[in-house]
């Protein structure tokens, strides 16, 4: 159990990021009006991250509370590059999202996406105040870049990040399926080594759970109605899951391996675990808890379909990656390896995924109509 | 109310609750009273420009009788729920006492058009109690009393650990309020 400690005073470093941060918000468009009485505090919660380095081989040293206390210049880059990757997808997300605001189907998914798009931006102020704060010259060139990538341009580091969301069907598969990735990255650095770092995870976590249900409930709530079909939403789920488990990373990840050993980035369940870790598979491992949590949400959104509608299912994580050891082969949705030419996989790909027909349709018919459950509200 | 609250308040003894907060909240939240599908109707139906009607539904979903208010007290309450800032309670001070005369109808406003004050509950306060935040019984909208039950919900969101939040998409409030009540009632 612990107290949120919120820091009153910044680093002149800090200080002059907001600037480049305010500048940002105008670049993207996002009017900071709308954030209302909303205040980007950075939050550390110091009791939950523990003293002591939980696992790896500085195990049972006291964790890390300062750059020079940090053993080696590689380490400290594996930190930097930790917080980095963490920090440019809170950007993302927002430039990625907050043209939705115009078109929510109701007021409250336009408070609730509002409300997401501040926290995000949050956590990316908490992440660079890390970098600006405890890594000198080099965090404050990396948190310079957390502004410079832009989702719109296609430079965000990881590919979730630079997909565009153009409709509220795919706001609701992001904050899902991304986010609920987002979540299984921010426990596995709540339990870090660099004890800023781990401080700043437990009030992120708070956060991303209403960001999780968002997600969840919006499916659920258009499921429900029965307006859009199950097999167009199931081409949907196809496609953001695939680039979910992309996320995880490469298969035996060496720099996953390394992070463990530096105590830097744990497993998503180490401080529960009995076992020890794989160290040769930490990524697959997190990757499988994460699939199996997708297999069980989705049975409980599915179960809100209308008679006579086709069950939704998690896709095999075989079909359609992009990172590791299936990433470019030809497998079905259901797990099964392809037997046919680039072309007819080609052909059978356009079967399974969004096509600029099925946008077209969801965006210009269904959308036009109630197509979710308590769609009184219609915008603009 | 809030640094008061900190000084005196036991953490230890919250460890139960928090332990069990996701079962709780279920257990109130998701029972046949509290009527959960229809209470999550109430968070899209609510909507600016407030009218009576809205407020009608969340009499009805609070199981309250009609408002016997005049029609400008119901015109005062619906400008107070445009003006007030969360957490502030104190505007509660300079109604009528008409309108101030029941806290589980004005704050279950509160709730529906802001998402963050929390609804008063007679169970959620026991359950206050139970964690050693002691806050006085009352049907009168007290804001001072009601200004304690919100900063102390509020605290205790800011104490709790990551895992008692729930991937729902009711507001945090809600969320530790409906706990305290099923806790406020066990024995």
């Amino acid at each position: 159990m612990a107290r949120t400690d919120i820091v009153e005073d910044y680093s002149t470093n800090f200080e002059a990021w907001i600037n480049d941060f305010n500048d940002w918000q105008t670049r993207i468009g996002f009017d900071p009006s709308w954030l209302g009485d909303y205040k980007f505090d950075i939050k550390f919660d110091w009791d939950t991250a523990g003293n002591q380095i939980e696992f790896g081989d500085f195990e049972g040293m006291p964790k890390w509370e300062r750059r020079m206390q940090i053993p080696q210049q590689n380490i400290r880059d594996a930190i930097i590059s930790m917080i980095s990757v963490q920090g440019d997808t809170e950007f993302a997300s927002v430039e990625q999202q907050n043209h939705l605001l115009d078109t929510a189907p109701t007021e409250y998914d336009k408070k609730s996406a509002l409300r997401i798009m501040c926290e995000e931006q949050r956590h990316g102020w908490q992440m660079a105040y890390v970098l600006c704060t405890y890594f000198g010259e080099q965090g404050v060139r990396e948190a310079s870049k957390l502004l410079e990538r832009n989702a719109q341009e296609g430079t965000r580091i990881l590919g979730s990040f630079n997909a565009p969301i153009d409709h509220w069907l795919d706001f609701f598969c992001f904050t899902h399926f991304i986010d609920r990735d987002g979540k299984y990255q921010l426990k596995m650095l709540s339990t870090s080594s660099f004890k800023p770092l781990a401080a700043s995870m437990g009030p992120m976590l708070k956060e991303e759970s209403f960001h999780l249900g968002t997600g969840a409930n919006g499916l659920r709530r258009i499921v429900k109605q029965g307006v859009i079909p199950c097999a167009l939403l199931q081409k949907y789920l196809n496609k953001w899951i695939s680039t979910g488990l992309d996320l995880f990373g490469t298969d035996d990840s060496t720099s996953a391996q390394w992070a463990y050993v530096y105590g830097v980035k744990g497993r998503y369940d180490e401080r529960e675990s009995e076992i020890d870790a794989d160290r040769e598979h930490l990524n697959e491992a997190s990757r499988d808890l994460y699939f199996q949590e997708l297999r069980d949400e989705m049975r409980r959104i599915s179960s809100a379909r209308k008679e006579g509608e086709p069950e939704l299912f998690i896709p095999s994580d075989k079909f359609n990656r992009g990172i590791g050891m299936y990433a470019g082969e030809k497998y079905t949705i259901t797990g099964e390896s392809f037997e046919g030419t680039d072309e007819e996989y080609g052909n059978y790909l356009i079967s399974v995924l969004p096509t600029d027909e099925d946008e077209e349709k969801l965006m210009n018919d269904y959308m036009k109509k109630d197509w979710i459950q308590y769609r009184e509200w219609k915008g603009k | 109310m809030q640094h008061i609250s900190l000084l005196a308040f036991n953490k230890e003894k919250c460890k139960p609750f928090f332990d069990n907060l996701t079962d709780l909240f279920y257990e109130h939240h998701h029972s046949e009273q509290q009527n959960p599908d229809e209470y999550e109707k109430l968070l899209y139906m609510v909507k600016r420009p407030y009218d009576n009607n809205m407020l009608d539904m969340i009499d009805n979903w609070m199981g309250l009788g009609n408002r016997e208010w005049k029609d400008e007290t119901t015109r005062e309450v619906k400008l107070a729920l445009y003006a007030i800032k969360y957490p502030d309670t104190l505007l509660i001070d300079s109604f009528t006492s008409n309108a101030r005369s029941d806290i589980h109808r004005l704050s279950s406003y509160l709730h529906f058009t802001h998402h963050t004050y929390a609804i008063w509950d007679e169970d959620t306060r026991k359950g206050l109690v139970k964690l050693g935040i002691s806050i006085p019984p009352t049907d009168i909208a007290d804001p001072f009393i009601y200004g304690a039950y919100v900063s102390a919900i509020e605290l205790l969101k800011d104490v709790a650990p990551f895992t008692c939040f729930l991937e729902h998409d009711v507001p945090r409030q809600r969320l530790f309020q409906a706990a305290l009540a099923a806790y406020g009632r066990q024995d």
